[in-house]
């Protein structure tokens, strides 16, 4: 196996791991935590992938720079979302705050 | 990969997928949080192998200095104690359909990556933070100004939003 596939499969585990967490967690805070392990995954394939291949080293790089960019700017909302239903609701679980069901 | 290369590649996955499973599957937010610490520091020594000590700076400075912080300040102020939130696993029908949403495609990915493997370079060249600032002010100057843009609104969105109006309270009682 060349070292771009395991790179790859590694960021595979990590999306895997996300996507997981994200139908598993019963709050918002948990959620959130899914959700920076597949940015995580995403930055670690862009690298891997520009820095084993002929394509542009600096295009990759930045690209994962810009993808931890998004991460904080994501977690700054999050945070402020998840404050204000906790406020609102009494608590960040996904069960209390589904009220499209009822 | 050389020998060294291949041993601190296996550690840093097994840091990985330890830290991936504490974080995706620990019934305490805490830990799971430490879970994802783990992880984070263990991308940064996989950026540390892919000849890009700069990434694995603003990984180690971004993610585990800001992001942590902030995931924990909302664990901390949504009152996620132990036995608290996540205390209790989903129910069985939740846990089979998610299994079943994460198999899928990590089997048609997988089996791509397997059966189309791409030529990659042995030993990667590191890229002087020199040439990084320069594309950065140059080529993707756009993205870059893009980037400070949405993070100054996210970051006065997330003070709107949370801001609380003097006399509010009195309103609402009126």
């Amino acid at each position: 196996m060349s070292a771009l596939t395991l790179y790859q499969l590694v960021a595979l585990i990590l999306l895997c791991a996300g996507l997981f967490g994200i139908t598993q967690r019963r709050s918002l805070v948990g959620m959130l935590i899914s959700v920076e392990l597949m940015l995580n995954g995403a930055g670690l394939s862009m690298v891997a992938a520009s820095q084993l291949t002929d394509f542009s080293q600096a295009f990759g790089q930045l690209g994962a720079l810009f993808v931890m960019g998004l991460a904080a700017a994501e977690a700054t909302l999050v945070l402020a979302i998840v404050v204000v239903v906790a406020k609102r609701f009494g608590s960040a679980r996904t069960s209390d705050i589904t009220t499209l069901k009822e | 990969m050389e020998l060294l290369a291949k041993i601190a590649f296996g550690i840093y996955t097994a840091f990985i997928i330890l830290g991936a499973g504490f974080a995706v599957t620990s019934q305490s937010l805490v830990r799971s949080l430490v879970g994802l610490i783990t992880t984070l520091v263990g991308v940064a020594g996989m950026y540390l192998l892919l000849a890009s000590p700069f990434m694995a700076f603003m990984q180690l400075l971004i993610y585990v200095g800001a992001v942590s912080v902030l995931i924990f300040f909302a664990s901390m102020l949504t009152h996620a104690e132990q036995g608290g939130d996540e205390a209790s696993g989903a129910p069985m029908k939740t846990y089979v359909l998610g299994l079943a949403a994460t198999i899928a495609p990590a089997s048609v990915l997988g089996w791509m990556l397997m059966k189309n493997p791409v030529p990659s370079i042995e030993v990667p060249t590191e890229v002087s933070i020199k040439v990084l600032g320069s594309e950065l002010l140059g080529s993707y100057f756009l993205p870059f100004e893009l980037i400070s843009v949405i993070l100054m609104v996210a970051m006065s969105g997330a003070v709107l939003l949370t801001w609380k109006k003097r006399g509010q309270k009195k309103e609402g009682e009126e």
